[in-house]
């Protein structure tokens, strides 16, 4: 599909050089903050972060790359502001950090290069779920799984490298639900009969919301990981609506998630703990306990203010596993409000942008599976944000691009990377 | 066709996305801008000590300028240092992990050097990191009515409060069991004292006297009389008295005691100094429910008073209504469902001395500047008429009476050569032995001080409580 | 801290936030820009890009003359999740795709029983198609035609 010829990407480009200023201008503020003073050999950090969101600019051009000039930028944006965050608040995560971002800008480029043909995804649709059901058990075998702060998402060796396959898992999925949906839709959206305003479709196409229900389920109850129960199950219903534009599955959707939620809550102790802490942190049983992150996370909020406290000026690092669960209230805390609303903006214009690219997309494939991957970015957002800000119980979901963790920077470039070919094919066909 | 559904699928979806993210943003907006005050000053969070862990904060003193917490070198860092136990819960403490509760969390800016009238200090402080010399804290206490009130509640659980009638300046608090605050202060015992504390079911942490909530017992009986005295009520008239009582069959099988077993007339004076529950519940059920709830709502019950600290509000029932006969009957000589807290009833006994004026109280009444000048005055709010002079004066009367007159109960408050005005009470509890109650004020004709004490589960209610009220009253005058 | 060092410090932390909103107003400038070609898309689509235009049938089968339009990637088979939906029990449910890239059409076997033929040879690769060629699907045959 990649043309042979370069083409130039100006609208990228000069995107890119307000990336540089902005990671820049962050980077120096934290640094001369904690040290209370600036050497200029202390740019070369973020040097090296620029360095590669340009050479990911330099092959895009360089292979002839026609696709979408605005969702790269504003990835690597957010990316230069992670970078930023895992500074101020755990430098020596860092370097970490880094070489996950050069894997991570591997995965992108093969994403781009692999496979030649978009469209052959479709065609292994029940590998691609038996590849996601597969990643999404394997933290349960002994041996490679592992446990860490209480839930069961990782896989790993002991003292090498820990990945949540969790985080692939989500793509997996997405592929398999557009092939799906795509094969199924006319079936699924026009139903045989209407028992009032509810349609009825034929049972066997009941069967896979009671699968995927079942599955995420499962997942609560042994991985102990409402996120990845939460996000699951909202990519499906999601995607569900898309396909069918029938809310009334979306809506059973949701009672089925209510309904095992609250089956949950009081049959397992790690949801229900969750639960209360959402409802009262400030309680005196919960705040040194249970509750001390999110009362943290809202003093940290507090503290922010409308302008906020000032880039290395707040006291985020009081907030325990800040750099992953609560990057948000972190910036918020130095940023303030304004800040907060402007990175919320970011998010919302990726989205937006991932959507048109959906619309655009010239097969129905193609734009449940641009659609799929927009809605991931969107409800990660809306449920870390929500949780960050106690309007929805916290989950372990990561802030995509900004939240320090090796495994989502690799998947969401690859994401990234995915939503750019859909777009590349939207623009060859429309020549 | 399906491309046209599917692309109105995909604007539906993410104008959903986009109304979502806008909720988002509003609950941000929320905590950082409209939440943020309050907690930026809540006692927990860490911020505001955690600015002052290289620097001294300011000394918490008394009013002859007693040391209560100061700030001393260790190591690198600075730790609080709590002389005196008996204050545990009123000055707090300041911990690096676990906030700051009483004095310390309620004025935590002034002690940092960020008191709120200095506007300058606390935008240095906030953005340039500049922090202006620490202030202290000028607490109303005296100490040797203090030390008369922790020595006369002893080891027993219970409270005392005794502060000025004209002014609300509290001159003594004291709450049983208290705690070592340099426990908590401590790196090395923090964790393991602040488990205890928290797991104690005798519950240290609480200041007992305006966090405490207990049945008031018999001094509700002076709310009660209020109430009557100023819609009417003839207090001369005489009242029969026949133990048990109820007002009629459709009580069942439930009566109003006398604890004396009374069987004659009665009025209000007698009904006083024999603290007669059958004459006030008559008296209450005469003058009306609505009457009743209204005069204790006055007086503060079910509302927490505006004091410098943490104070419960306490409740006149448990719906907040006296809607049924009995519960109105029960309520008239203080049980039924009422809770009050020790500060709450010292009020009621203040605003009576106050000629009916009731004034906020306080713990603290200056704070000042690293120089020691006056940053500003701590006052007790504005002063409000509950009752009028007239029954105030009448209270008072029956008050005297109810130490003075031959077998009051009261009388363990006696002070020589001085009228003390004061009223026991006995709340019946559900487990274990009654707590008991004093309320009074001293001297009658010009009042310096009212008091309110409670001993939980005190052998014999009321009389083991009028002594302690008298030890405190007499450390105030002197005598 | 020295004072002029904590004024340059927020100098920066100003500069960062305002460089954050001039990159969220670029973005959703582009992003502007973007929605007014969206329109185009849309109706480019609905007329379709090319169709195959059905020259034999059977009953049951598509009406001959009837344009099947086309779209970039199409999915040609019985099943009714296709593109093109043939009714012919000679076809496979997903019988072939015929696709559009690098302004060029091309067809593809999808794996089908009987296979699929162009100008009346069975394919094995990916073909580019022209205008006007003939291929058959079962026993219905179709031409490439350009969009109306």
């Amino acid at each position: 599909m990649i043309g042979a010829r370069p083409a130039a990407r100006l609208v990228e480009l000069r995107l890119l050089i307000w990336v540089a200023a902005l990671t820049l201008a962050g980077y120096v503020a934290v640094v001369a903050a904690a040290s209370g003073r600036f050497a200029w050999y202390e740019i070369a950090v973020p040097v090296a972060v620029l360095a590669v969101f340009g050479a990911l600019h330099v092959f895009l051009v360089s292979v002839g790359f026609r696709g979408d000039q605005l969702l790269l930028p504003i990835a690597v944006g957010l990316t230069g502001i992670g970078f930023i965050l895992v500074e101020r608040l755990a430098p020596n995560l860092l370097l970490q950090q880094l070489s996950w971002l050069v894997i991570a800008a591997g995965a992108f480029c093969i994403t781009i290069l692999v496979p030649r043909d978009l469209t052959v995804l479709a065609r292994y649709k029940y590998t691609w779920a038996l590849l996601g059901v597969l990643l999404l058990v394997s933290p349960l075998l002994p041996v490679i799984g592992r446990e860490i702060n209480g839930a069961r998402i990782w896989v790993g060796i002991a003292g090498v490298a820990q990945f949540e396959p969790w985080e692939l898992v989500k793509i997996a999925l997405v592929i398999f639900f557009a092939a799906y949906l795509e094969e199924y839709r006319e079936v699924l959206s026009t139903p045989p009969r209407r028992f009032g305003p509810i349609p009825v479709p034929p049972i066997p196409y009941l069967l896979p919301i009671v699968g995927m229900w079942t599955v995420a389920m499962l997942v609560m109850v042994f991985e102990k990981d409402l996120g990845a129960t939460l996000l699951f199950f909202g990519i499906f219903l999601a995607m569900l609506y898309l396909a069918t534009g029938e809310p009334v599955y979306t809506l059973l959707g949701l009672v089925m998630l209510i309904g095992g939620g609250f089956v949950a809550y009081h049959a397992f102790g790690h949801v229900a703990a969750r639960i209360d802490v959402w409802l009262a942190p400030f309680d005196s049983e919960l705040r040194f306990d249970e509750a001390y992150q999110l009362t943290q996370g809202l003093f940290s909020l507090a503290n922010g203010g409308v302008l906020g406290a000032g880039l290395g000026n707040g006291m985020p690092e009081r907030i325990p596993v800040v750099w992953s669960d609560f990057v948000f209230d972190a910036f918020t805390e130095e940023v303030g409000f304004a800040g907060a609303l402007a990175l919320l903006g970011l998010y919302l214009v990726f989205v937006y942008r991932g959507m048109l690219v959906a619309l655009r997309a010239p097969t129905t494939f193609l734009q449940l599976l641009a659609g799929g991957l927009s809605f991931i970015v969107a409800f990660q957002t809306l449920v870390i944000v929500g949780g960050n800000a106690k309007l929805i119980p916290l989950t372990g979901i990561t802030l995509p691009f900004v939240a320090y963790g090796g495994s989502s920077l690799v998947t969401n470039f690859m994401l990234c990377g995915l939503l750019l070919r859909v777009s590349d094919i939207t623009a060859r066909v429309r020549r | 066709m399906t491309e046209r559904t599917l692309a109105r699928n995909i604007r539906r979806l993410t104008l959903t996305i986009a109304i979502a993210f806008l909720i988002a943003s509003i609950g941000v907006g929320y905590w950082t801008v409209v939440a943020a005050s309050d907690l930026n000053a809540d006692p927990f969070n860490p911020r505001l000590i955690a600015a002052v862990r290289d620097r001294p904060r300011g000394k918490i003193v008394d009013s002859s300028g007693r040391v209560l917490a100061e700030s001393a070198k260790i190591g690198d860092a600075y730790r609080r240092r709590y002389p005196d136990r008996s204050l545990a819960q009123v000055v707090g403490y300041a911990s690096f992990k676990y906030g700051a509760s009483g004095v310390e969390g309620a004025y935590q800016e002034s002690l940092i050097g960020q008191d709120p009238s200095d506007l300058l200090g606390q935008w240095k402080a906030r953005y340039l990191g500049e922090h202006g010399v620490p202030g202290s804290v000028v607490l109303g206490l005296d100490p040797k009515v203090q030390l008369a009130a922790a020595t006369a509640l002893g080891g027993r659980r219970g409270a005392i409060v005794a502060l000025d009638p004209k002014t609300g300046r509290i001159l003594a608090s004291v709450s049983v069991p208290s705690y070592d605050a340099n426990a908590l202060v401590d790196p090395a015992q923090q964790d393991v004292a602040w488990q205890q504390l928290n797991d104690a079911k005798d519950k240290p942490l609480i200041n007992r006297v305006a966090q405490g909530l207990y049945p008031p017992g018999s001094t509700m009986k002076i709310i009660t009389a209020a109430a009557a005295l100023e819609n009417g009520f003839d207090p001369n008239q005489k009242i029969r008295v026949d133990d048990p009582y109820q007002a009629d069959r459709s009580w069942g099988d439930y009566y109003v005691r006398s604890s004396s077993g009374a069987h004659g007339d009665y009025d209000m004076s007698l009904a006083f100094q024999r603290s007669e529950n059958i004459y006030f519940a008559k008296v209450g059920l005469t003058i009306g429910a609505q009457k009743l709830a209204l005069m204790a709502q006055k007086f503060g019950i079910g509302h927490a008073p505006a004091l410098d600290l943490p104070a419960a509000k306490g409740q006149l029932s448990n719906n907040g209504q006296l809607d049924r006969p009995t519960l109105l009957a029960d309520t008239s000589y203080g049980q039924g469902e009422l809770l009050t807290s020790p500060l709450q009833m010292a009020m009621v006994a203040a605003t009576v001395a106050n000629h009916g004026v009731q004034v906020q109280p306080h713990y603290a009444t200056e704070i000042r500047d690293g120089s020691g000048g006056i940053l500003r005055t701590i006052g007790g709010g504005a002063p409000d008429q509950i009752i009028s002079p007239a029954t105030a004066a009448t209270l008072t009367g029956y008050l005297v009476q109810a130490v003075e007159a031959p077998g009051a109960f009261a009388f363990g408050a006696k002070i020589a050569g001085v009228h003390v005005a004061g009223k026991t009470g006995t709340a019946e509890t559900p487990s274990g032995s009654p707590h008991g109650w004093f309320v009074g004020f001293a001297p009658a004709e010009d009042p310096q001080v009212a008091v309110a004490v409670i001993i939980e589960n005190a052998g014999q209610g009321g009389v083991d409580a009028a002594p302690l009220g008298g030890a405190v009253m007499r450390a105030v005058l002197g005598k | 801290m020295e004072i002029t060092f904590a004024v340059l410090l927020w100098g920066v932390r100003i500069v960062f936030l305002v460089l954050l909103y001039l990159f969220l107003i670029r973005a959703f400038r582009a992003l502007h820009r973007a929605l007014s070609d969206e329109r185009v898309a849309i109706t480019a689509r609905e007329v379709g890009i090319a169709a195959l235009v059905v020259t034999k049938s059977h009953a049951g089968g598509p009406r001959v003359g009837a344009r099947l339009p086309l779209r970039a990637v199409s999915s040609v088979g019985r099943d009714a999740g296709n593109d093109v939906v043939l009714h012919d029990e000679a076809a496979s449910a997903k019988h072939a795709i015929v696709s559009f890239a690098d302004g060029e059409w091309w067809l593809e076997d999808a794996g089908s029983t009987n296979g699929t033929l162009l100008n009346g040879s069975r394919i094995w690769d990916k073909e580019r198609l022209h205008y006007g060629d003939e291929l058959a699907v079962g026993r219905i045959a179709l031409r490439l035609e350009r969009a109306q």
